[in-house]
């Protein structure tokens, strides 16, 4: 389990009443090159800079409870990310955003939040795909002659340091945008069953499609929206929460 | 020249390891937008431009406090503005080499070249070698004698600069002493150099060597007589003793209340509030203890404020009391209770390091909520009662065991024990003396459980030995260091000794690495050359065990006629010391006096007790002036 979800699995056992503040955000520049755990930190330590109520998990060691809806990779930028956070009596959104704003590091913004009271599913398992921006030279082309392979197969190291193969090709969902050379869009399977992360595609691109490994590592990534539901009834993970 | 601002792209970034170091933009950054536009338009700008270097990477750097003290006060003025670099890891500075990016400030990104002062903190001997690195990948000559008119004022601070002998030949000027007062009075003389246009740099040097508590090495030739050094021939009119500087008020001093916050984890990752400064405890081999003297203490209504300020602007969940000798705080137990209080509810915790275990520090522990898996840790230094008392340790072990005895009761099993080897009179029974103490903790354990009639659980014992390095300024700074055979039989002894408890762990630093520190510690100018040879050879980091090569500097060492032994060799009291043009308010003759006192096994009263007669009191402030 990670650390978040340890931490909200332990206030559900132990009866808190969770305010939980679905935020939407997104990160660019200095932020973007921090790792999961050090941008839980730094939610936090924003919060408490901004005098929030933050719920606390009971016990030896509390802590306050975070969920982030999907880790992000060191490097990757994101428009359409999500992390509930709890609060210990209700919080006008509003209000939240404004306190938030002034106490988050460069880079980092919050878009939106909205108060979902207790979340019946945690936000984690609600992820089933994302979609993601590639900015490289001739990204696309590459993309496009991927695409059209029946598998792709990638090497993966797995757990214990061993290499394997997998076919990444049943993770892409659909190509999004292809109208400019050196800007691609994607759809992919994301979360905890399916899951393609952004540098196996680029590797992918890389092995198959002969695209030159200089311009893989220089490709700006972004992820633009994280989804729940099952293609093609999905819907960004905010929408989602309106409709409900 | 035009102003450069150094980009690194995403795959260089991506290419080494936490990048987060090179990026900047935490929360609490200072950046003056008016000097970044004067640069943008012009290259240049009004204000003198300070780029503060810490010679170590981001991560210790940046828990360094005297970086964010001075990066707080250099921004606080409108001529002046201040910025960081931190000493590249290898990875980085090898791509920055391979592509020609020069080291560059963390705020506006500008190459350390273009700074008008470039200021170094220096904690360690061990770093010497990281300010070649960032001087060289900053484009800055490394010799103050190389610099011309335009070119950076290099300079330096920090406890080693207290003999900064053996890298003299690389700062133009050094601050000896507290610099919240000197580095703004520096900085004056620095815009009216710049005002007019940089022109002479030699009279400049003169000039700052009149501020008090300024040493500009190259005013002073150092003397050598048959391979020994021979004391110092100063310029005319410059002093010929130059006085450290100590803030007198510190409740009145800029303390930074809303420090950087960094990004990524760091090696404290905590607020840190400084209680007072100076130790009232006179330990004879501490050179921190003796340097910082007099006692001056914050009083208990700054640092309530402060600590409260320091939580709300930072969002830490600790704070961390910063000091000596934390329990000698008088009203400890008012300010941890003040503190507490107003960060109830708010999950915040404190830390509270260097406590001297007893009734009182255990309450003040589970209050303050700090976990038991830290464990107890004790210094008491020696394994005997009289090496304790030759070195002026003022803990018995029924201190230790008073204490220990009510930490078991209240659930404590971890302790920690650090002693040192190699110190003035040692024999074979003090460091078997560290093994029996230990021993004796053990039973000490099983005896308490067996008392209260319940089965305890395995405690944890940690042993840690460091070895003993004479430091200037110091009662010991005429020692002779032991060899390193010496430090391998002795701890080869002790080891053989620990090994068959289950319960007790024997850790040991580095021996190389103290050797190294030795010579460093109380070289001359002499080491200079060997410095930079050292770090044109590859070595830097020296301070990181997997990079040190102890070998390799013995070998630089002897090719330029010196030896280990010529450093750490025992020194006649009469001998000329190359610190003795510095003066730290301590006498001479008081430090001498500790020596023969600890020649005799006889202990000294500590400040509050009765007054010593140190010589700090010349500064006129702290517990010198108080009323017992």
């Amino acid at each position: 389990m990670r650390q978040d979800e340890r931490a909200l699995e332990m206030t559900r056992q132990q009866h808190q009443t969770q305010y939980m503040m679905r935020t939407r955000f997104k990160r660019t520049g200095a932020t973007s090159f921090v790792g999961h755990l050090d941008l839980m930190k730094i939610f936090e330590r924003a919060a408490r800079r901004a005098g929030l109520p933050l719920l606390y998990s009971q016990g030896y060691n509390p802590r306050p409870m975070l969920v982030f809806a999907l880790p992000l990779s060191v490097g990757t930028d994101t428009t359409g990310d999500y992390v509930d956070i709890a609060m210990s009596v209700p919080v006008d959104p509003e209000e939240f955003t404004e306190k938030m704003a002034p106490e988050l590091p460069e880079g980092l913004e919050i878009m939106s939040a909205r108060s979902i009271g207790e979340p019946k599913k945690s936000i984690m398992s609600l992820v089933t795909a994302a979609s993601y921006a590639f900015d490289a030279k001739d990204i696309t082309r590459a993309a496009l002659e991927v695409w059209k392979m029946e598998s792709v197969e990638v090497e993966k190291k797995a757990k214990g340091g061993k290499i394997r193969t997998a076919d990444i090709k049943p993770l892409m969902i659909k190509i999004l945008e292809t109208s400019t050379p050196d800007h691609l869009e994607m759809l992919v399977y994301a979360g905890s069953e399916k899951n393609l992360r952004p540098d196996v595609f680029l590797k992918a691109l890389t092995v198959h499609a002969s695209y030159p490994e200089d311009e893989a590592s220089e490709c700006a990534v972004t992820r633009t929206e994280l989804y729940t539901g099952e293609y093609p009834d999905i819907v960004a993970i905010d929408v989602f929460e309106e409709i409900m | 020249m035009p102003h450069e601002e150094i980009k690194l792209s995403r795959k260089d970034l991506m290419s080494v390891e936490s990048p987060g170091r090179y990026v900047g933009g935490e929360k609490n950054q200072i950046i003056k937008e008016e000097v970044l536009q004067q640069l943008r338009e012009t290259g240049t700008c009004r204000e003198v431009r300070t780029a503060f270097c810490f010679p170590d990477i981001y991560e210790i750097g940046m828990s360094n406090l005297a970086l964010q003290i001075l990066y707080k006060i250099l921004n606080s003025v409108d001529y002046s503005s201040c910025e960081r670099v931190f000493s590249p890891w290898v990875d980085m500075d090898k791509l920055m080499r391979e592509k020609g990016i020069p080291l560059f400030s963390l705020e506006t990104r500008s190459p350390l070249y273009e700074f008008d002062v470039i200021a170094f903190t220096l904690g360690y001997e061990m770093a010497f070698t990281n300010v070649l690195q960032m001087l060289d990948l900053g484009r800055v000559p490394l010799r103050s004698s190389d610099r011309k008119d335009d070119d950076p004022i290099v300079v330096a601070g920090g406890p080693v600069t207290f003999n900064i002998e053996p890298v003299a030949d690389f700062f133009d000027a050094v601050f000896i002493g507290e610099g919240e007062e000197v580095d703004l009075e520096f900085t004056r003389k620095i815009k009216e150099y710049k005002d007019g246009g940089k022109k002479g740099r030699k009279e400049l040097l003169k000039e700052l060597s009149k501020i008090e508590g300024v040493y500009v090495p190259s005013l002073y030739e150092p003397q050598f007589i048959d391979g020994k050094f021979a004391g110092f021939k100063a310029s005319d009119g410059c002093p010929e003793i130059i006085r450290k500087r100590i803030i007198t008020d510190l409740d009145n001093v800029d303390y930074p209340t809303a420090p950087v916050v960094p990004n990524n984890s760091i090696i404290h990752d905590r607020a840190y509030l400084e209680l007072f400064r100076g130790c009232i405890r006179g330990c004879r081999f501490c050179q921190a203890g003796y340097i910082t003297r007099p006692v001056r203490e914050k009083s208990r209504d700054v640092l309530c404020s402060q600590g409260i300020a320091l939580e709300r602007t930072t969002g830490y969940d600790e704070l961390g009391m910063l000091s000596l000798s934390t329990s000698d705080y008088t009203d400890l137990g008012k300010l941890t209770d003040g503190l507490l209080t107003a960060f109830e509810g708010r999950h915040t915790s404190l830390s509270l390091p260097s406590l001297r275990i007893d009734n009182f520090a255990l309450d003040l522990m589970e209050k303050a909520s700090m976990t038991r898996k830290s464990g107890l840790t004790f210094a008491p230094e020696a394994g005997t009662q009289r090496l304790r008392d030759v070195i002026n340790k003022n803990i018995t072990e029924e201190d230790i065991f008073g204490a220990l005895k009510l930490a078991f009761k209240g659930g404590w099993s971890t302790v920690k024990l650090y002693f040192m080897l190699g110190l003035p009179t040692e024999t074979d029974e003090d460091v078997e003396g560290i093994a029996v103490l230990a021993k004796k903790i053990e039973d000490l354990y099983y005896d308490t459980f067996r008392e209260m009639g319940v089965k305890p659980r395995r405690p944890e014992i940690t042993v840690s030995t460091s070895m003993f390095i004479p430091k200037p300024f110091t009662a010991f700074q005429w020692e002779q260091q032991n060899a390193k055979e010496d430090f391998l039989r002795k701890q080869a002894m002790l080891f053989g000794l620990i090994k068959k408890s289950r319960n007790i762990r024997y850790i040991w630093h580095d021996v190389d690495t103290s050797c190294w520190e030795g010579v460093l510690a109380r070289g001359d100018r002499r080491l200079c050359d060997v410095i930079e040879e050292g770090y044109r050879s590859g070595l830097y980091f020296d301070a990181w065990d997997d990079r040190f090569d102890y070998a390799k500097w013995t070998s630089i060492l002897e090719g330029h006629g010196l030896s280990w032994e010529m450093f750490a060799r025992g020194y006649d009291t009469e001998d000329h010391l190359p610190w003795e043009n510095l003066d730290i308010g301590v006498t001479t003759k008081f430090l001498k006096l500790e020596r023969e006192r600890a020649y005799k096994e006889q202990t000294t009263p500590n400040c509050r007790e009765k007054c010593a007669g140190c010589g700090a009191s010349c500064f006129k402030t702290g517990v010198c002036y108080e009323t017992r």
